[in-house]
């Protein structure tokens, strides 16, 4: 569930990355995972026990453009 | 980063995750618990060699700290106290990094009140857990709890009107970057009001590490003319560095002031 982040906290949070961009709510596969995704550079941020772990180191990497596609 | 750096960083990290883990665990653990300490020590942690009074929840009045958990005070692993230094108003919005048991967050909220807001930002998981549950026993509903590094702040540039920290920036291995990432946070004419320690100009990094280790918060610590210049170089200006008492030989706990330049992109 992804209510564990209020609107409010949302609103404020940015990704750590130098692109500082406004996160979204959930993952890109399942907008109601406990997960939090940058808006800019595609980077996934779980949420654990209702605190957002907003580190880069532990973050899931965006997808290779084409990567789904391209592998042949 | 290098090995080496990425190696201290994981040995701060688990220094205070003990120490999170100590307190949540067992009362005894604790040095300092609150009500039991009439030496008046504080602590640096449960596994510190020795008590000191120079370090901990010590340094709070004990007004704030009879209104907080004891697990908050007991948490409380600090070099000063920032929130009194920072002169907090009502509405504000108020950052703390390296929040650790949550102290210092919980005691902005009460001085920002209801129409401001206080974020406390660590890398140690326990620490936050801890924290989230010490808001909770607050009953604060104006605080929030994030897992990142002061290195890479995850808010947006000019969203914050106060920085505090509390005797956590020597912990850092990129000192420049926790000072940009400030700088940026703050709204122009933001501030910050911080406890550090800071090294006399005259101490050689060896000599500093001979006074202590990195996560005594002693290695790692800025002497006073390199504290200034980097937090002039990420553009603060207004620069107070005040020493207010000794904590190992040519070592201060220092009340760190500045402020970003209504001028400031």
């Amino acid at each position: 569930m992804a209510v564990t982040v209020d609107e409010q906290l949302l609103e404020i949070l940015a990704c750590p990355s130098p692109d500082h961009a406004p996160l979204a709510r959930g993952s890109r596969d399942d907008p109601a995972a406990d997960a939090l995704t940058c808006t800019e550079c595609g980077r996934e941020f779980p949420v654990r026990d209702g605190i957002p772990v907003l580190l880069l180191d532990e973050a899931t990497p965006p997808a290779e453009p084409g990567s789904a596609t391209d592998g042949v | 980063m290098s090995e080496q750096t990425i190696d201290l960083r994981e040995t701060v990290r688990a220094r205070y995750a003990a120490a999170a883990t100590a307190v949540t665990t067992s009362a005894d653990a604790s040095c300092c618990a609150p009500g039991t300490d009439t030496s008046g020590e504080g602590c640096r942690g449960p596994q510190a060699v020795e008590v000191d009074e120079n370090f901990g929840a010590a340094l709070y009045a004990n007004t704030d700290r009879d209104a907080l958990p004891a697990e908050a005070v007991a948490a409380s692993l600090g070099c000063g106290n920032p929130t009194a230094v920072a002169e907090l108003r009502a509405g504000e919005r108020v950052l703390d990094l390296g929040s650790g048991g949550g102290i210092d967050v919980l005691l902005s909220a009460r001085r920002v009140g209801p129409t401001g807001r206080a974020y406390g930002l660590d890398m140690t998981e326990e620490m936050l857990a801890l924290a989230r549950a010490n808001a909770a026993k607050a009953g604060a509903a104006n605080v929030e709890f994030l897992k990142g590094t002061i290195e890479a702040i995850p808010l947006p540039a000019d969203s914050i009107d106060v920085v505090i920290s509390n005797c956590v920036i020597n912990l850092s291995v990129d000192k420049p970057a926790v000072f940009a990432e400030t700088h940026r946070v703050l709204v122009a004419g933001g501030r910050i009001g911080i406890s550090d320690v800071v090294a006399d100009d005259t101490l050689t990094f060896d000599q500093r590490a001979e006074r202590g280790s990195y996560v005594e918060c002693i290695a790692g610590a800025l002497s006073f003319t390199e504290y200034r210049d980097g937090l002039a170089a990420a553009g603060f200006t207004d620069i107070e560095i005040t020493p207010t008492h000794q904590v190992a030989d040519g070592l201060h706990s220092a009340i760190v002031r500045a402020v970003k330049s209504h001028n400031a992109a």
